[in-house]
């Protein structure tokens, strides 16, 4: 298997913060990779650097073995990757629809002038994105809420939407930051499901940040744990609730 | 399904403009309707009209860059005026201080459009540096670099406060200066302005209208409600304001080649801060954002005068020597409104008939 996503010694500084220190890992196509630690641990920063919202101040990233130092957060995510939020960021003012609609932008093809005239390419084209997000509608099972407006939906199927906007870019690799924060347990179970099949049934590679140690550690198929920007284990998720440094972390070291 | 005409069966039917017959019979009747405008309107509420029809497309322009994609632009005005000077020196005539082609209309009205929106492109980059009030104090000077240039490059605007005519109406080599003659009916120069402008607003309405259902305005929208997220979907954030820029500066440069030749002279003076704050305050009261609200934000604006000069007649106060004049009062009802829209309905105009339209479609239920 290959590696889609590498960083090797990476390190990010804001000011005097650092909040990455020297991180490397490989990422293996169709793996389902979690990062867990405690907050501020610099889990989203990791998504962030990967994403191209950050760009690392040491080191390099590798996204399908290229580097993407030069690359600006769209072309990064017209090569695949795309992603969620952890406070959700969809577009309020739009429908659930529309939300997915932009997710599919990147397979809509056809410029300004057309989309002035809306010429027949520009209607063949949203047609095809519109199949394209009625699939991602039907996998989540959001149909009702194709037509409201996203301020009007509560909060876990926002989320819900969140994960069919990234979905319907049809990426290869997904960046989920905390899927099933601020859910209950019936919404943790949905939302694990859904990305067991994200995974498993489309084949994505699937890059996770949790608080929520059950769904980690039965979904995962590998895990690095973060504490203060450093990379304190990577492994296999059994391990990881072993592992003496990662109990420390979640825990407190008395003394 | 023939006779459920809200059915809707596919997703091309569910994106068209008049989903069913009831609006395309509504949308017929009012065109016909327009076009009968100039047979029993006075000659300065036809004058109304059309500033109203040219106005709502500039207004459209302003809406596509900063209704849709969120870019503060106070330089409105000087894209309308680049459009002016445009068709004045393709179109208009050459005297001895100012040059002009007398070119026919097929050529100069698009060259205009096309013109402004070049401008737009040059000063796009900035917007991909600089967002919101940054933004907005760039395109402020660029309204006095405008200023400066259309006042002083007087071989083309004629200098301030002396100007010169607008371009000249030649359509397909006909020339419609002193009006045109169908069968028994004379059209004047300004009739056919008129129509002219209708033409154009249908057609360019129908372009916002297209715009927001395509690819091009989700992204307008998701830039301007959340940049970082739009950036992570894979849009250009550098290509669609440039894309918004160039479309805004076409339309302004569209509705500036046509607003002066109404009147026929246009002095360089005209297009100041002002000028452009109008634009904003307009698409503000219209409702920003959405496809109608500059249309009815221009008409209202525009007919305002009209409507106050209509009001004191009736009312016998304009004998009377009240103690403000029409344009003072105009003025200050202006004023007051974009102050209400902004506090109490921030969709403007078109908010308000969003939400008649729906009591209605309810009644006499409340919801």
């Amino acid at each position: 298997m290959s590696n889609v996503i590498s960083f090797k010694d990476v390190s990010l500084n804001f000011g005097g913060v650092q909040a990455l220190k020297n991180i490397s890992f490989d990422i293996q196509e169709n793996s389902l990779f979690a990062i867990i630690g405690p907050n501020g641990a610099g889990k989203t920063s990791i998504l962030n650097c990967i994403n191209g919202i950050y760009k690392p101040t040491n080191g390099s990233i590798e996204i399908f073995g290229e580097d993407t130092s030069n690359l600006e957060p769209d072309e990064i995510a017209n090569a695949g990757v795309s992603r969620t939020f952890q406070n959700i960021e969809l577009f309020e003012n739009m429908t659930a629809l529309d939300n997915i609609l932009i997710g599919a932008h990147r397979h809509i093809n056809y410029g300004p002038v057309q989309g002035l005239f809306f010429s027949k390419k520009a209607r063949n084209e949203e047609e095809k994105a519109r199949k394209i997000s009625e699939d991602v509608i039907d996998f989540l099972e959001i149909e009702e809420y194709r037509y409201s407006y996203i301020i009007s939906l509560p909060y876990g199927i926002q989320k819900r939407i969140e994960l069919g906007r990234a979905l319907a870019m049809q990426p290869k690799v997904i960046l989920l930051d905390e899927p099933a924060a601020g859910m209950n347990n019936e919404e943790t179970e949905d939302i694990a499901r859904f990305i067991l099949d994200i995974h498993e049934e489309l084949g994505i590679t699937v890059i996770l940040i949790d608080h929520d140690m059950n769904m980690v550690m039965d979904i995962a198929t590998e895990v690095v744990a973060m504490d203060f920007g450093e990379k304190l284990f990577q492994g296999l998720p059994e391990d990881a609730a072993k592992d003496q440094k990662v109990i420390d972390a979640y825990l407190g070291v008395s003394g | 399904m023939k006779n459920r005409p809200n059915l809707f069966t596919d997703y091309r039917k569910e994106s068209s403009i008049f989903p069913n017959n009831t609006q395309k019979f509504w949308f017929a009747v009012l065109i016909l309707v327009s076009c009968t405008f100039p047979f029993f309107l006075s000659s300065y509420w036809k004058l109304l009209v059309t500033t109203s029809l040219l106005t709502a497309i500039a207004c459209w322009g302003l809406n596509i860059v900063s209704g849709l994609a969120g870019q503060i632009n106070l330089a409105h005005g000087v894209f309308v005026g680049i459009g002016t000077y445009v068709s004045a020196i393709i179109g208009g005539v050459a005297t001895s201080s100012v040059i002009g082609y007398e070119l026919d209309m097929i050529i100069w009205l698009p060259l205009s459009g096309l013109a402004a929106a070049f401008v737009g492109i040059l000063i796009s980059p900035v917007s991909a540096r600089l967002k919101g009030l940054n933004l907005g104090l760039v395109t402020l000077a660029l309204v006095f670099i405008g200023s400066h240039f259309f006042s002083n490059l007087k071989f083309i605007t004629g200098g301030a406060g002396l100007g010169r005519k607008a371009a000249s109406l030649k359509f397909l080599g006909q020339d419609l200066e002193a009006g045109l003659q169908i069968g028994n009916v004379l059209l004047e120069k300004n009739d056919i302005i008129y129509y002219f402008s209708l033409f154009l607003c249908i057609v360019m309405g129908l372009g916002v209208k297209n715009l927001t259902r395509s690819k091009i305005g989700r992204a307008f929208s998701a830039i301007r409600d959340r940049d970082i997220a739009a950036e992570a979907l894979g849009i250009n954030l550098f290509k669609f304001k440039m894309y918004a820029f160039a479309l805004a500066s076409f339309y302004a440069g569209i509705a500036g080649s046509l607003l002066f030749t109404i009147a026929g002279g246009v002095e360089p003076g005209t297009f100041n801060l002002l000028y452009s704050i109008i634009f904003i305050a307009i698409v503000i009261i219209g409702g920003a954002g959405t496809v109608l609200g500059p249309l009815y934000g221009a008409f209202f604006f525009t007919t305002l005068p009209g409507i106050i000069q209509a009001v004191l007649h009736a009312t016998g106060l304009s004998d009377t020597g009240f103690f403000l004049n029409a344009g003072e009062i105009e003025r200050i009802v202006f004023g007051f409104f974009i102050i209400f829209f902004l506090i109490f309905e921030p969709r403007g105009l078109w908010g308000i008939w969003f939400r008649l339209r729906n009591y209605f479609k309810a009644w006499p239920f409340s919801y």
